[in-house]
């Protein structure tokens, strides 16, 4: 948005000197022609922008997509969901949406606890370099740590949140990052996900 | 839609062509204008329709941009509704013989007529540059609010508001581009018609446009 106003005060600046400069004959012509000019420059960008401000939440129970901003559909999207009492510093006020060029656009205070969600992405072929490029655009506010074994890749903590710090985990019991895709609990792990192209992967903390 | 063949000449380049042969066809029948002996009201308009068919089609890659919406809004204030609403049709059907025909031609045809309208309508108001500047930028955000209304016919009403909300970054470019093409465009046009008019409005009484 900062951009945005930028360009809006360096348009004005510019056609008002245009204004004064020009003999009025002239000066509707050379004011249009400017301010048009620059319209079809920034016209990718007002369009961005304007789609994230007047985006909405999708509402279909059958979409994997439903609750998210419907700019996104057709697209790929990471989600975390933070358990009661361990939000992120960054996102303790509702679930926060992160554009794939990591402009927060969008707050959801009516959302059932709190989190984040990086979307609009495209292109991912496996999880794991998904899930890592979405915390990348997070700029390190949903950092992965996580472990390889024998049984694939295990997520320690995500944002700095381990299960662990919120549960009881001993030898009988314990929790995890648990992860969904398109609303389905993931038949495998983040290592071997293969995506589609409008895949959502969601991750929340499950005890057992 | 106008592609280049086996040169990659990229969209900046067609568009850079697109306004040179744009450009071609408004200084050919601007000559030809000139050679024409007063009085021929409807060779102009056949001949405006031209421009604004060709002006439609080759200013495609521009998003909302066309000159067609000033076109008739002059029409409607200097020969009235009735020539406007011929034209808007005209250029609607035309353009779409090669951009696309559909259901959204009869919408196109009528937020056109609709500004031919106004432009009539208001005609007696319209004494001066800026005032046509201004009404033309207007008329390009109720022209595509007419287009808008098309949706009906896929979705419900619910998604109207919606629909018009998300289109307000392309209604600013049609009210740009209208206002850029009324500033060159206007006295042009508005001199033409007043040598060729048949029937002199009382409305309009010929007002000249000053800046």
């Amino acid at each position: 948005m900062s951009q945005l106003y930028g360009l809006a005060i360096f348009t004005v600046s510019l056609a008002a000197l245009i204004w004064f400069t020009l003999s009025s004959d002239n000066r509707l012509k050379g004011v249009s022609t400017f301010l048009l000019v620059m319209a079809v420059i920034s016209a990718p960008t007002l369009n961005q922008e304007w789609a994230r401000m007047t985006s909405e939440l999708i509402d279909d129970e059958g979409n994997s997509h439903n609750g998210l901003p419907d700019i996104w559909l057709g697209k790929q999207v990471v989600c975390v969901d933070f358990p009661v009492g361990a939000a992120h510093s960054d996102y303790a006020d509702g679930r926060h949406y992160i554009d794939y060029d990591g402009t927060d656009f969008m707050t959801e205070m009516e959302f059932n606890g709190t989190g984040a969600c990086v979307g609009g992405l495209s292109g991912y072929e496996d999880g794991l370099g998904m899930m890592l490029n979405a915390t990348d655009i997070a700029e390190g506010d949903l950092e992965v740590v996580y472990s390889t074994s024998q049984y694939g890749v295990m997520i320690e903590t995500i944002g700095g949140v381990d299960p662990c710090d919120y549960h009881t985990c001993s030898s009988t019991q314990g929790a995890y990052w648990s992860l969904y895709h398109n609303n389905a609990w993931a038949m495998v792990g983040i290592g071997d996900l293969v995506l589609d192209e409008d895949s959502v992967l969601e991750w929340k903390i499950e005890t057992w | 839609m106008l592609g280049a063949h086996a040169i990659d000449i990229g969209p900046v380049g067609m568009l850079a062509i697109n306004i040179a042969l744009l450009s071609l066809v408004g200084w050919a029948l601007l000559r030809a204008e000139r050679g024409l002996p007063d009085g021929r009201e409807w060779t102009l308009l056949a001949m405006l329709a031209i421009f604004g068919i060709f002006g439609r089609v080759l200013l495609e890659p521009l998003p909302n941009i066309q000159p067609v919406t000033v076109l008739v809004l002059v029409v409607g204030m200097q020969m009235g509704a009735k020539r406007a609403i011929a034209l808007a049709t005209v250029i609607a059907l035309g353009s779409n013989l090669i951009m696309g025909h559909g259901i959204w031609t009869l919408y196109q045809a009528l937020g056109w007529s609709l500004v031919g309208c106004l432009g009539a309508y208001a005609a007696p108001h319209l004494t001066s540059m800026p005032r046509i500047a201004g009404i033309a930028a207007l008329s390009g955000v109720l022209f595509d609010w007419v287009i808008s209304l098309s949706i009906l016919h896929t979705l419900g009403s619910g998604m109207l508001p919606a629909y018009i909300l998300a289109g307000i970054p392309y209604d600013m470019l049609h009210a740009l581009g209208n206002l850029f093409f009324a500033a060159w465009l206007a006295s042009p046009l508005v001199e033409m018609m007043e040598r060729h008019q048949t029937v002199h409005l009382e409305a309009t009484e010929n007002v000249p446009v000053t800046a």
